[in-house]
């Protein structure tokens, strides 16, 4: 099959003006095939961020990229407009280190984090392993690019970092572990039951802005960045005054202003929101903030 | 009457076999194919070529998968996978 004319030039388009991208079955939140998700949680270790392309969506891209690559099958990752490979070569190149090299980043390979697990977690973790393990797996911490900890269970693999705590061991990939220095890993009872609750100093930092407060800044005439992360649907509902409605366009502005620029998103409640402002403060803009309570909170203190 | 396994291998395994070998022969002139189908659709590929001198693994392997694209792109390709692709030098 020859690859029309238009379609190669989009997708050259795209492998060129992207500096990584990940075509794949659905996209990085919910992958569609277990290949894609290999190689966007081995990505997700590595880098913060990256662009995916998603074929399902689209047909032309499906096809015309098996014919662009030579590489019959999904997923495919581009790095600087070269093709690296599927998920197969893609976690050989992860194993070996190639990956972590054309991606520029570099683990210490001898990084030793201090970890803390509170005495209830230790002893809640002894349990899982002695209850759900199967035999030759160990606890594995794995804390991804965006500072998203995961904890499992998984047989230790060669050049992974083992930290002895009092009773239990942990198992970190060096990536990982370069992230991993004074977390703090406890129990805490939720309403959906007790889960682990992980305090990670090094997450770059959202601060939780009341209400009150962004009152007193708007009224400072102080200057910032209002971002409504809602659906203009929600929107249209109520919105709070001198606020911008976060589209992509919108995020491609703020992304280019100086990092110092004092940013506040808000959404209903505060979840979306915070899920946006660590974005940014990933990004490295340092004066991050998320509307607490959202606007619910918002209107709900606004006494008129 | 007797039930026929419609997606048995069979005739057109071999036939897509064929074409693998002779999209590949066309490719890379001078090399040595061996294509084997273990189920419809699915297909095991050895190729031993001088053409791969030089060439990393990915490499060697877009070569022959440049060669076969056509056979394996579609709703309903001939080739639904190919199972295990071995690239050698003579």
């Amino acid at each position: 099959m020859s690859l029309d004319e238009a379609t190669r030039e989009r997708i050259e388009g795209l492998v060129r003006e992207t500096p990584v991208l990940l075509f794949m079955k659905g996209n990085r939140e919910s992958p569609q095939c277990g290949f894609s998700a290999t190689v966007v949680r081995i990505l997700d270790t590595l880098i913060p961020e990256y662009a995916t392309a998603d074929v399902l969506q689209d047909a032309e891209l499906r096809d015309g990229i098996k014919v662009f690559s030579s590489w019959p099958t999904i997923p495919q990752l581009y790095v600087g407009g070269e093709f690296v490979g599927g998920c197969d070569i893609v976690q050989e190149l992860f194993a070996n280190g190639e990956l972590q090299q054309t991606l520029g980043v570099q683990a210490d390979p001898d990084v030793s984090p201090e970890i803390n697990v509170t005495e209830a977690a230790t002893q809640a973790l002894k349990q899982i392993v002695s209850e759900r393990a199967p035999e030759g797996h160990a606890v594995h911490l794995q804390i991804d690019a965006r500072f998203q900890s995961h904890l499992g269970l998984a047989p230790p693999e060669a050049g992974e970092i083992e930290i002895k705590g009092p009773g239990i061991s942990l198992f970190l990939d060096p990536m990982s572990a370069s992230r991993a220095h004074g977390i703090q890993i406890d129990v805490i009872e939720t309403s959906d039951g007790t889960g682990f609750h992980i305090e990670n100093p090094n997450a770059p930092e959202v601060r939780a802005l009341p209400p009150e407060e962004l009152r007193g800044w708007l009224e400072s005439g102080r200057s910032f960045e209002l971002l409504d992360v809602r659906t203009p649907e929600e929107r249209a509902l109520s919105s709070i005054d001198t606020s911008v409605l976060l589209t992509a366009e919108e995020a491609a502005r703020v992304e280019a202003l100086p990092r110092e620029t004092a940013l506040v998103f808000y959404c209903k409640a505060g979840g979306r929101s915070q899920q946006a402002a660590e974005y940014f403060a990933q990004k490295g803009f340092t004066e991050v903030h998320n509307l607490v309570g959202g606007i619910d909170a918002w209107l709900e203190t606004s006494g008129s | 009457m007797a039930l026929q396994i419609i997606n048995a291998p069979g005739s057109d395994s071999r036939e897509t076999a064929t074409q693998i070998r002779e999209a590949i022969a066309e490719a890379i002139p001078g090399a040595e194919i061996e294509v084997t189908s273990s189920s419809a659709g699915h297909f095991e590929i050895r190729v031993v070529s001088s053409a791969f001198e030089g060439k990393n693994r990915v490499a060697q392997h877009q070569l022959v998968y440049g060669a076969i694209t056509e056979l394996m792109v579609g709703d309903a390709p001939p080739v639904h996978a190919v199972d295990r692709l071995d690239c050698s030098l003579p």
